[in-house]
């Protein structure tokens, strides 16, 4: 019978139910993904730095084994909040308390294990499609990847299930001591936080020291090794809760003495966040560290991205050096977008190869002279060095075999003429954007490879450099990109349970509004506010934490990269795509809170 | 008919629930009656007679099937979207059986929302504040959150946000429905003074005989129509209240 009221009661809220299931599955799928990549020794150690990328994939693993912690809390808490009328009214028509236990038990874990069940297929799915896609884009090739991986599985399924059985024994506890009176008004309190002057400021001061000291870590990573980041975690994120605590609820007072609160809605939207930022000081602070992982993650591989070609550029001046070009090549060089081309005769003769002076002067040789960025500069034969002749760049126009050229020799026209030895064109080509020609590059490499085989273990031209450096960096440059969209997607249902949790007592409230005739757009223009703020606090502090926390990287980034160069773009597109999750939140709640005025359209 | 010192003038006022397609029920049946202003008018009928149908539609919270609603010389069957919130927010003061405070604001900020509605300065919003806070006696609960009031309390601050702005008339579903006696007295007493003292007229929707013998009028709905009516006159409350439950008696057979 009491099963049967229970089932009805989850009938009732088939919403609510379905955002807690869809948000856990997700989870669930996200925490797969990244246990299939970090449990798979294979994986991890065929690519990327091998000692760092099991460093990063350790660090994520803990992160999101805490994340996930919290995250269920969360999800727990919105369960029992949705619970707990209908139990109290159980328990107040005579249901004995053991039985409610048990129901509350059984109802926790048998959805807690349908999420992990259905997540882990999902995650399956996602490693398939989402991960595949995610290496096409960045035109990556990871050795060793499969979606299905046991350990994996075991993993989450393991993490999951046991954090759902402490939920349950937790829910028990819970309510089974709370009195039949709490349970039945538990929606309607709204308790008022207290301010206290000395303590907020104390907490504020350790707050801001506690940050400085997570930030310093990050920075001096080479000094404290791995120590820094479990340090930094620690740090950073008790300095913004309490930042916060002390910080946000100070300003809302004040802000709340303003006659500016005294207009239109916004003295209701100042009590709002009063009674709610209190609560959301946990949810705040887990989701600006999100926030910031999401965003310092996604930079980190854009970075890499957008770096590498730069860093292969620094290598030599050339892209490529094609040896008496074919037809066929010929071809493939009309479909690049050429900065520079420059072609030269080559006479090889014993450990020699000769040079026409006068085809320098014709065109004169592209030297690469800059040491942190390119710098590229023209030289006749006669403005060449001797150290100039010798620079790899030059003599590995000529190969001969693995770490072996040709030495270069300059000859006057008419002495060249006579020169004996063998023949060779030289094509020396730089592109504009190695990354935009790369498929086209590619394929001039692999008929040059298949015609001079001997040079295949050598880097000729920066192409080569390029895909060497790649292969080297792919790993965590995959693993930017990936963790930060695993963290982003974790931050979206964070913050949209938090908020959506909020929404029935703030149906209520609207309705109040309503009542006493407050304009439909003035609500709706409170509740846009009143989410703004509440997503762009975390998104600010994120922000700020990104921007130190980069420091990080500055070891993992070989100069001339950096890990801020050319940030601006990233946080454009990611601050894009949160204000896209905002406005999607934003229509959610529009649609649940704001009461519908009656239909005038039947009056006559 | 339609004289010109009425506050609520109500011609053929009919409501029907339920779309064309689905189960219809014809709450109300065509209701003529008038509130002069300052007048004090008890509305009575047993439940699901359709007396909170019947406040929804003067306050606007829902609209009519059919006939005409003026209140304090507007067309509220006229009116769409921003007009419909203003003329709430301006014309209306409402006290609910259930208070409708919001818990987030304190005493005198659940007060002052009809004045920042307006736009009213702070300075005058200050005041007005006080100055109804003082009538109602609630200068000491101001700070408070809802959550920190009685029952009585909360109902004397829904009251003195209902008033604050001067509406033209003052509306209550059951005000005193989830009070104890004594608050409920308190509160009818208030009512009565502010009627008397700020000539509001008020329209008081109750089935507490002992509620209604505070009115000067009395309205009984019965199936959607008013079936009848009784004027206290000049007798004290307590004849009053003797011949309310009279009424009932015969009213309810
Ligand atoms: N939204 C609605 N949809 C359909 N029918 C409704 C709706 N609201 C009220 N009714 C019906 O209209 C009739 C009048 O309802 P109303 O709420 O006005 O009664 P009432 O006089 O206020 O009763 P009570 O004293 O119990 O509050 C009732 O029969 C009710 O079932
Ligand atoms: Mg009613």
């Amino acid at each position: 019978m009491l099963g049967k009221l229970a089932l009805a009661g989850i009938k009732n809220r088939r919403r609510d139910y379905l955002v807690l299931l869809a948000g856990l599955t997700m989870s669930a799928a996200i925490f797969y993904m990244f246990a299939n990549l970090a449990t798979n020794k294979a994986f991890v150690k065929a690519n990327g730095v091998v000692g760092q990328s099991m460093l990063i994939f350790g660090f994520g693993a803990v992160l999101l084994v805490l994340i996930t912690i919290v995250y269920i809390m969360y999800a727990n808490s919105f369960l029992l909040s949705m619970r707990q009328h209908d139990y109290g009214l159980f328990m107040m028509l005579g249901a004995k308390k053991r039985r409610i236990g048990q129901l509350v038990f059984l109802e926790t874990l048998i959805l807690g294990t349908v999420a992990t069940a259905i997540g882990i297929v999902l995650g399956l799915l996602m490693s398939r499609f989402l991960v595949g896609f995610l290496l096409n884009a960045l035109g990556l090739h990871l050795a060793h990847l499969v979606s299905f991986y046991l350990p994996a599985v075991v993993a989450t399924a393991v993490l999951y299930v046991g954090l759902f059985i402490a939920a349950s024994l937790f829910n028990l506890v819970k309510l089974t001591r709370t009195t039949v009176l709490k349970l039945l008004h538990a929606d309607e309190e709204a308790n008022q936080p207290q301010i206290k002057p000395i303590r907020q400021m104390i907490a504020g001061i350790v707050g801001l020291l506690l940050l400085a000291a997570g930030y310093w870590a990050l920075a001096s990573i080479k000094l404290l090794q791995i120590a820094a980041i479990p340090f930094a975690i620690v740090t950073i994120t008790l300095g913004t809760y309490l930042l916060f605590r002390a910080t946000l609820l100070t300003i809302i007072r004040w802000l709340r003495q303003t006659k500016w609160a005294k207009t239109h809605l916004n003295g209701f939207l100042m009590g709002q966040l009063n009674f709610r930022v209190y609560n959301y000081t946990r949810m705040l602070t887990i989701v600006s560290l999100l926030f910031a992982m999401a965003l310092g993650a996604i930079t980190v591989g854009s970075g890499y991205h957008r770096q590498l070609p730069l860093l292969a550029n620094n290598f030599g001046s050339y892209t490529v050096a094609i040896h008496n070009k074919t037809a066929k090549e010929q071809q493939l060089i009309g479909k690049l977008d050429v900065a520079t081309q420059a072609t030269y005769t080559q006479k090889r003769q014993g450990k020699t190869v000769f040079y026409n002076a006068a085809e320098f002067k014709q065109q004169p040789y592209e030297f690469n002279e800059g040491t942190m960025t390119p710098k590229y500069e023209k030289k006749t034969a006669a403005e060449m060095k001797p150290t100039d002749l010798n620079s790899l760049d030059f003599i590995s126009m000529a190969v001969m075999g693995q770490n072996n050229f040709y030495t270069p020799k300059m000859l006057k026209a008419a002495k060249f003429a006579r020169q004996p030895g063998k023949t060779v064109s030289v094509t020396t080509i730089r592109v504009k954007d190695i990354e935009k020609d790369r498929p086209t590059l590619k394929k001039l490499n692999q008929i040059e490879l298949a015609r001079f085989p001997h040079a295949s273990e050598l880097t000729v031209g920066n192409y080569q450099s390029y895909e060497l450096m790649l292969a080297f960096f792919g790993g965590l440059e995959f693993m930017g990109y990936f963790l930060g969209i695993a963290f982003l997607a974790m931050l979206a249902s964070c913050l949209m349970f938090k908020i959506l949790s909020g929404a029935p007592g703030d149906k209520r409230r609207y309705r109040m509004l309503y009542k006493v005739g407050v304009r439909h757009s003035l609500m709706r223009n409170g509740i846009a506010k009143e989410i703004g703020i509440l997503f762009m606090i975390p998104g600010i502090m994120g922000v700020i934490d990104v921007l130190f926390g980069l420091q990080m990287f500055k070891p993992l980034m070989p100069k001339p990269m950096s890990p801020y160069l050319g940030i601006g773009g990233t946080f454009a597109i990611f601050i894009g795509l949160y204000a896209i999750y905002y406005l999607v939140t934003l229509a959610l709640y529009w649609q649940i809170v704001l009461p519908q005025a009656p239909a005038t359209a039947d009056h006559k | 008919m339609t004289s010109s010192n009425a506050v609520v003038d109500v011609h053929g006022l009919e409501k029907t629930y339920g779309k064309a397609n689905e189960r219809q029920y014809q709450a109300l049946k065509g209701l003529n009656f008038q509130v002069a202003s300052g007048e004090f008018v008890g509305i009575m009928g047993a439940s699901g007679s359709g007396k909170t149908t019947l406040l929804n539609m003067l306050s606007t919270l829902d609209v009519p099937t059919k006939g005409d609603v003026m209140v304090n010389g507007h067309d509220v069957t006229k009116m769409r979207g921003n007009q419909l919130a203003d003329f709430r927010a301006q014309e209306v003061g409402f006290i609910f059986q259930d208070f409708n405070l919001l818990e987030s604001l304190t005493a005198e900020e659940n007060i002052g929302l009809p004045l920042a509605l307006k736009g009213t300065s702070s300075k005058i919003m200050d005041q007005a504040i006080h100055e109804v806070a003082n009538t109602l006696s609630i200068s000491d609960l101001l700070q408070k959150y809802p959550s920190e009031l009685s029952g009585g309390q909360k109902q004397r601050v829904a009251a003195a946000r209902a008033i604050v702005h001067h509406p033209s008339i003052l509306m209550g579903d059951e005000p005193t429905g989830a009070l104890d006696s004594t608050s409920a007295r308190e509160l009818l007493d208030l009512l009565t003074t502010i009627n008397q003292e700020q000539h509001m007229s008020v329209l008081l929707v109750t089935h507490d005989p002992f509620s209604a013998s505070f009115c000067q009028r009395i309205l009984f709905i019965k199936d959607g129509l008013i079936g009848s009516e009784i004027r206290r006159g000049d007798q004290d409350r307590s004849a009053f209240y003797q011949q309310i439950l009279n009424e009932l008696g015969t009213f309810n057979e």
